[in-house]
């Protein structure tokens, strides 16, 4: 067992070490100090693995905290922010995704102690199904949210025919995000289907009824009718550019919403506040 | 020694096209002219020629100046008072100023071009080949590659595009970066479209289309650039192909219009279209930037990024000044060293002489004074001075190092003749 107050803060220091120097290097242009960011952040992600080995989970009796919840949301974006560096040679996602990290770790500091208690009928590997898919999901719109969010920025600006200048030269085609988009919505609408179908079978024999008209429940049936519509518009009615970029704006958007305020403020059997 | 570094030229600020060309050495020069020959005055020299530039940078005496000009004007069959007027010479630091500043690019017509240093480099290869380059001379161009190098990477300075071909296809790259997988048409044949198509090619464009009304002269630049020439009736079949498309032909009404680009964008299922019109009137109604995933840039908007790109090389040109005044001391410092270096040689090469003299004649008596005493020798006279040898010649170095630090100027005030007089009488150099 170790002491995840003490992993949290190792890891945050990282993660704004990442994020401080990583943005300075966008800033100022300089490509040695955004790849140490990028560097940063890969060893918070490892950081964070190596925590999960040595027995992260167990530290919470019963069931993992509200904090725990929120770090491995930030687990699975650094991740994705990996992918698309070491095997795209796109280090803006990344640069991107360990602020929103760093963020979801200092967030998850109060929520570190108040273990979420699991009713023993849920504590089975179809959770660890449930939370890990609908979680990798969630780290995929992360990076969809930075990728669209910057490519509707650029792609203001060029439309506009205003300056490109600064760091704004350095960043990636429009094309790119455009790409990072499409590979994030291609993934993440069967994980997130897989995730809440998963949801839906367990629910019936945990609760009765496989529609209970829990909040989370709507907003998570809610998410998913637009993953379903941007997932159908970009293979179907080809998609592309600002329309895909502005709906998964909206999704993230949706989703921190349904994990930050229906987790937290709402009643529900997902509850972070506990039942 | 009195050997200094100068520099004489005339460029396009000083001379029109004709005297440059005049003047030219370049293309004027064989092979083993590529310098002028050393003699006692120029020491050594190379020749920069290009066509906005004739400079020639040598390293000798006060006379070298005058030297230069009466050869470089007898090169030309021109009597020295009709280059006179155009010529300007620095000396000295200025010389090394103005030759950081040109490898720099900063001195250049269009500030941050990147040819002038390669053409810096060709020149100094040649005169480096015909053995007309020295230490001096061959340290200063090194440097200037280096500065040029420091102001590339240190400023922004070459970074923005200052031709309106150039700055089309930056922004073409910025909307669907690696351009290997994308079609480019070219419609009307204007100087700059072509420019533009030229660019494209070096990046790399797929594809290339040419369509104008005459179709034998799209034949003639498709081959040009091993492109498909295409009739000027079939421009709206292949609009659906190209992702890139240059208008520049003299038609007064537009040929492309929002109202056709939708059906347009459907074949492509979306994908983005970025038209470039060079025309003047506009080939492509203005409406078409406002539909989605299609990008417009006419001749004025691409102006104004050429002269927002021009002011902000200048403003980065302020910058680099800042690098080649550090690096211009550094280069001095260098060449201050080098006059006290032969008092270093003299000081060291007296001390060791006379510390040999001592070993030797002490290693004599010591053998002296064995061969009477009848001692047996652990170690042979040869042997003992080859391990003292060392000792001394480190001991030496030691003893020197004060009297070196203060040669060199390190900690003190006053000026080197002073300090190289000082150490030599000190120490009895004549």
């Amino acid at each position: 067992m170790i002491s995840h107050a003490l992993t949290t803060w190792i890891i945050l220091l990282f993660l704004l070490a990442a994020t401080l120097i990583g943005l300075g290097g966008l800033l100022t242009r300089k490509n040695t100090l955004q790849t140490t960011g990028c560097v940063s952040a890969a060893i918070a992600f490892l950081l964070q693995t190596a925590s999960f080995f040595l027995g992260f989970h167990k530290s919470f009796q019963g069931g993992l905290s509200a904090g725990a919840y929120l770090q491995i949301v930030a687990w699975f974006t650094t991740l994705a922010g990996l992918f698309f560096w070491l095997k795209l040679r796109q280090r803006t996602a990344l640069t991107f995704a360990a602020p929103l990290c760093a963020a979801l770790f200092a967030m998850s500091l109060p929520y570190l102690e108040q273990t979420i208690l699991l009713p023993q009928t849920l504590r089975s590997s179809f959770y660890v199904l449930h939370i890990g898919f609908l979680f990798t999901s969630l780290a995929l719109m992360a990076v969809a949210f930075i990728a669209s969010s910057l490519f509707l920025f650029l792609e203001r600006r060029i439309k506009s025919k205003q300056r490109i200048k600064g760091f704004m030269q350095d960043m990636p085609a429009l094309s790119v995000f455009d790409s990072i988009n499409k590979v994030c919505i291609l993934a993440c609408f069967p994980l997130y289907t897989i995730g809440i179908l998963s949801g839906l079978l367990r629910s019936k024999p945990v609760y009765g009824a496989t529609l209970s008209g829990d909040p989370k429940e709507i907003v998570s049936l809610i998410i998913w009718a637009l993953l379903a519509f941007v997932f159908h518009n970009r293979l179907a009615a080809s998609w592309t550019g600002k329309k895909p970029a502005l709906t998964m704006i909206c999704i993230f958007l949706l989703s921190l919403f349904s994990l930050l305020v229906v987790n937290t403020l709402m009643p529900s059997h997902h509850s972070f506040m506990g039942n | 020694m009195n050997t200094s570094i100068y520099l004489v030229g005339l460029n396009h600020r000083t001379a029109n096209v004709d005297i440059r060309e005049r003047f030219a050495l370049a293309n004027q020069c064989s092979q083993q002219l590529w310098a002028i020959p050393c003699s006692e005055t120029i020491r050594e020299n190379i020749i920069l020629s290009t066509c906005n530039r004739v400079e020639i940078v040598a390293s000798g005496t006060e006379e070298t100046v005058e030297e230069l000009l009466k050869t470089w004007a007898m090169a030309r069959n021109a009597p020295v008072e009709e280059l006179r007027p155009y010529v300007y010479t620095y000396a000295h630091d200025e010389a090394i100023r103005h030759l950081f500043l040109v490898a720099s690019s900063l001195d250049s017509m269009v500030v941050g071009e990147p040819q002038i240093l390669g053409q810096l480099k060709k020149a100094y290869k040649q005169a480096a080949a015909a053995k007309k380059t020295g230490p001096i001379l061959n340290r200063l161009l090194h440097k200037a590659f280096s500065v040029a190098k420091r102001v590339r990477t240190e400023t922004q300075v070459a970074s923005n595009a200052v031709s309106i071909s150039y700055a089309a296809v930056e922004l073409a790259k910025r909307i669907f970066g690696d351009m290997a997988k994308h079609k480019a048409m070219l419609i009307g044949a204007g100087e700059m479209a072509e420019l533009a198509a030229r660019h494209l090619l070096h990046f790399g464009i797929q594809e290339l289309f040419v369509a104008n009304r005459t179709l034998s002269r799209a034949q003639a630049l498709a081959e040009e650039f091993s492109a498909h020439a295409i009739p000027f009736e079939s421009i709206k079949e292949t609009l659906p192909k190209v992702d890139i498309i240059i208008t520049s032909t003299g038609s007064t009404d537009p040929i492309i219009r929002a109202r056709n680009i939708a059906g347009v964008l459907r074949e492509r299922k979306n994908r983005p279209m970025f038209f470039i019109d060079i025309a003047v009137p506009r080939d492509v109604d203005p409406d078409v930037n406002a539909i989605d995933n299609v990008y417009l840039y006419d001749i004025d908007d691409l102006k104004e990024i050429v002269e927002e790109n021009l002011s902000g090389r200048q403003d980065e040109a302020r910058k680099a000044q800042k690098i080649v005044t550090d690096e211009v001391s550094n280069y001095l410092s260098w060449l201050k060293s080098l006059e006290v270096q032969p008092t270093i040689v003299e000081l060291i090469a007296r001390q060791e002489r006379i510390v040999r003299e001592e070993m030797e004649h002490s290693l004599r008596h010591w053998d002296a004074a064995n061969r009477a005493q009848g001692a047996k020798e652990n170690l042979s006279t040869a042997e003992l001075q080859s391990l003292l040898e060392p000792m001394l010649k480190a001991i030496v170095h030691k003893i020197n190092h004060e009297p070196l630090m203060y040669l060199k100027g390190e900690n003190t005030h006053l000026g080197q003749i002073e300090r190289i007089n000082t150490i030599r009488s000190v120490f009895g150099l004549k």
